[in-house]
């Protein structure tokens, strides 16, 4: 039985979209979950945000907790079909840093996704005081003496026993740290070999990653080939930032891929000849899935709490090596016009985990929460530059900007550092009618403003002073935009018509107007007696051939007035004037009325 | 000698009307703004706030609204202690002006203060870089313009296939321009949306009743969609298959009263 082939095609495309159909529709929920319920001050924990039945949620970038600092910092997807029912969920992960000993409640956190607003349950948690737990998380854990470099630096390589002569595939895993600092970021390497003699394919994504563990989302893997062991494999690399927030010991689960393999078959009886096999170059046209799971080792990591002693207030969590620059970009801003100062964290380290720098000496300025943005210099973003846009308000006339301060934890040299930057030359002044505690109309401090003031000069970023009156509609329902998108309509219509009437009348009209109008000039002329004889009968033929339309009439008539106007045209008596008679008999045949003018 | 066309006096006098209403209607204002931009300055928000709603609720205010007003009032309800109201106000002023960037910082530190998800959609981040309103005015202007031009080539001959192109591109990219526009406009869903402002997760109801079954909780300061209304209660969806009743006092329009 044939299918046509759109139809298998529409078939298909029903069967691959019912799973996503199905994820589509399926319930969300969230769930909530911390590493631990309780740490030591110093320490942090890692709160997991799992929503279940969406790929992608708005969630808040902070959850306001007084004595703790909760930020986001990642977040994987997962998607999973089983029996053709697809699930996804998305984990978001949050680091959890104590700010004080004591007991908390975590809030629910609001999620929305897919358009609907969903929040989880509320935690609890506790901070401990830290002398307990020092001495739990640091004990088997080699110190690393001070002044020298900080943790273990040599690299730890951990793979699979190289590959028996039957082995297909298998997996490395290369971290350079064996010991990392709590929030941390750490490149990883993973790589999986596949025997290149036989064809293989890839199926779902690197299922990589452990509880108190952040992986970040692994980008698309680079392919090579590899010669080992006298054996050629092919090798997919997966390159990725790993972080831990649990001090402690952690075991990382393997890295895993599932693939699939076309192994050579057995084959049937009568094809296990030799030289059918020959005549195939060697190769089996008999082949056989086969699914495998290639995995890494486990992966053994140290994770070191931050230490708390020496702990700038500017710390906001960022983890490794940074520097700082700072810039005005408009130095001399009209009088209440906001300021930008834009500063610039460079570096390698924990890019999304970090927070804005302080501003300090920031007294006479109202500033705006920072925006930020990150260009990194590496497909990992692990290097990069963040810029942080603090938008300022001079409340008082002043010459310099605020200063900055950036503390981060440099986990080479083991201690804090902190980066401070000047103040900067910035002339500006607050607006004439709102600026600093002035009420409205006093007048500026000396010298802070321009003698002639402009619109501009009062204008204030806190409040706006400035007034622009907006529609609360959409310009598609207003009625002055109806009444001209339907003046336009008729312009158009209008101009259509007149060009085209113009065009018709340049062509003499349509098929039929032009056939009428010379259908009336023949019987004009049939009736008149301005034609000789040939010509009367020339018009004639004409006039039945667009009159008659009878076939057989047709048929009957006009040869015989084409061989009498050719008789005349050609013959004798075709110049005179035809006889009443035969005039009278012509204009019967075609049926045009006698004129009455005739004598 | 060319002849040198008089304005029509009838049209300059429409336009001197349309001038006086414009100035009638909004006399005072700017005046009584920054009255209220003092006192709020001045560290008195109560009083500002005060004085913004009076200004809020005159004729000049009831089919128009000013972006800078409800960012001066949110900021006003923010000092008073008010973040519900302050990201009620934050989001009306934009809604008028999608790209009025400190109503943007503000809103998101109400939202982080009150623990809800910041709003991001990719048609949020558009309208704040394109103004919708400049696209659909601009997108018709040129796409009407395009369809003139359209016409008059595909009358004239001989026809020219790369004018007759031109022509066409003008018409759809001014048309789609004007349509991106109208659909990214925060305004275009306004109607029928509304802020929860209930203190205290406010219940979602399978009837409308306070006896009704709690399906759900709001949570305060998070944006509801209204399906319909039934005196005292609505029926609203905070998402796909979460949707019940709610009581009326419990939320507020987006947009305000009277509109």
């Amino acid at each position: 039985m044939d299918f046509p082939r759109a139809t298998l095609t529409a078939l298909s495309a029903v069967l691959l979209a019912a799973p996503l159909t199905a994820a589509v529709a399926a319930d969300i929920s969230a769930k909530a979950e911390l590493s631990r319920a309780q740490v030591s001050s110093g320490e942090m924990a890692e709160l997991q945000v799992r929503v279940s039945g969406a790929q992608d949620a708005d969630v808040p970038r902070e959850v306001p907790v007084d004595g703790l600092q909760i930020r986001l910092t990642g977040q994987s997807t997962q998607v999973q079909m089983v029996n053709f029912k697809v699930t996804s969920s998305v984990v978001y992960s949050y680091v959890v840093m104590p700010l004080r000993t004591g007991n908390f409640t975590i809030p629910p956190v609001s999620i929305r996704a897919d358009g609907r607003q969903i929040s989880t349950a509320p935690l609890g948690f506790s901070v401990l005081p830290a002398a307990s737990a020092v001495q739990q998380q640091t004990s088997g854990i080699p110190q690393t003496p001070r002044g020298m470099a900080g943790p273990l630096q040599r690299q730890q390589r951990v793979a699979v026993r190289p590959p028996d002569a039957g082995r297909l595939a298998f997996g490395e895993i290369e971290c350079p740290k064996k010991t990392i600092y709590a929030g941390e970021m750490v490149p990883v390497e993973i790589r999986f070999y596949f025997d290149a003699r036989y064809p293989v394919q890839v199926r779902g994504k690197v299922d990589f990653g452990s509880e108190g563990v952040l992986a970040e989302r692994f980008p698309d893997p680079k392919e090579s080939r590899e010669e080992r062991d006298g054996t050629t494999w092919n090798v997919l690399t997966f390159r990725s930032l790993l972080s831990a927030v649990k001090p402690g010991t952690v075991e990382v689960a393997p890295a895993k891929l599932d693939s699939q393999m076309q192994m050579p078959g057995a084959l049937p009886p009568g094809f296990d000849d030799p030289v059918f096999q020959q005549l195939m170059g060697g190769q089996s046209p008999f082949s056989q899935s086969r699914d495998i799971a290639v995995k890494t080792a486990p992966l053994r990591l140290e994770v070191l709490p931050l230490p708390k002693e020496g702990r700038p207030s500017s710390f906001t969590g960022a983890v490794g090596q940074f520097d700082m620059d700072a810039i005005v970009p408009n130095p001399r801003p009209a009088a209440g016009d906001p300021a930008n100062l834009v500063v610039k964290i460079g570096g390698k380290g924990n890019f999304r985990a970090m927070g804005a720098p302080v501003l300090t000496g920031s007294d006479g300025w109202r500033s705006y929460p920072p925006t930020d943005r990150f260009e990194g210099s590496d497909p990992l973003s692990y290097a990069g530059v963040k810029s942080f846009d603090f938008t300022l308000i001079a409340r008082e006339p002043s010459e310099v900007s605020p200063g900055v301060e950036f503390s981060f934890f440099d986990p080479v040299a083991a201690k804090y550092v902190t980066l401070k930057s000047k103040p900067l030359p910035l002339q500006a002044s607050p607006g004439g009618a709102a600026g600093g505690s002035s009420p409205a109309g006093a007048p500026s401090p000396a010298g802070s403003q321009p003698a002639a003031p402009s619109p501009e000069a009062f204008k204030e970023g806190d409040p706006l002073p400035r007034l622009t009156f907006r529609s609360w509609s959409i310009p598609v329902r207003r009625p002055e935009f109806l009444v001209a998108t339907g003046a336009m309509a008729v312009a158009s219509l209008t101009l259509a018509a007149i060009l085209a009437l113009r065009r018709l009348r340049a062509g003499g009209g349509t098929e039929a107007s032009r056939r009428r109008r010379r259908i009336a000039e023949l019987r004009s002329l049939l009736s008149s007696d301005t034609l000789d004889a040939a010509g009367c009968y020339q018009a004639a033929v004409e006039y039945a051939d667009l009159t008659v339309s009878d076939p057989a009439a047709r048929e009957r008539l006009l040869p015989a007035l084409a061989e009498r106007r050719d008789a005349l045209k050609f013959g004798a008596g075709g110049s005179v004037s035809l006889t009443r008679e035969e005039r009278d008999d012509l204009l019967a045949k075609l049926s045009v009325p006698v004129s009455r003018s005739r004598p | 000698m060319k002849r040198k066309h008089a304005p029509r006096p009838g049209l300059l006098l429409l336009l001197f009307t349309l001038w006086c209403s414009a100035v009638i209607l909004h006399a005072g204002v700017p005046e009584q703004a920054a009255s209220a931009n003092a006192s709020l300055v001045s560290g008195h928000p109560n009083e500002a706030l005060s004085q913004y709603i009076g200004i809020l609720g005159t004729r000049a205010f009831s089919t128009a609204g000013s972006p800078e007003l409800w960012y001066n009032r949110g900021l006003a309800e923010r000092g008073g202690g008010d973040d519900l109201a302050a990201s009620v106000s934050f989001r009306r002023a934009l809604l008028l002006d999608p790209a009025l960037v400190p109503a943007r910082s503000a809103l998101s530190a109400s939202l982080t203060k009150l623990g809800v998800p910041v709003p991001s959609s990719w048609k949020d981040r558009l309208a704040g870089r394109l103004s919708p309103e400049f696209l659909v005015l601009a997108g018709s202007l040129a796409g009407w313009i395009g369809l003139l031009a359209l016409i008059w080539f595909l009358f004239s001959a001989p026809r020219r296939a790369k004018r007759i192109a031109a022509a066409l591109l003008l018409v759809l990219a001014g048309h789609g321009a004007a349509l991106l526009g109208t659909w990214i406009d925060p305004r275009r869903t306004a109607r029928d949306q509304a802020v929860v402002t209930e203190k205290g997760s406010p219940p979602l109801r399978s009837t409308p009743a306070d006896n009704g079954t709690a399906l759900g909780t709001l949570v305060p300061g998070g944006v509801v969609t209204v399906i319909s209304r039934n005196g005292a209660w609505w029926y609203v969806s905070a998402g796909p298959g979460h949707s019940g009743w709610i009581s009326a006092a419990a939320v507020t329009p987006l947009l305000p009263a009277g509109l």
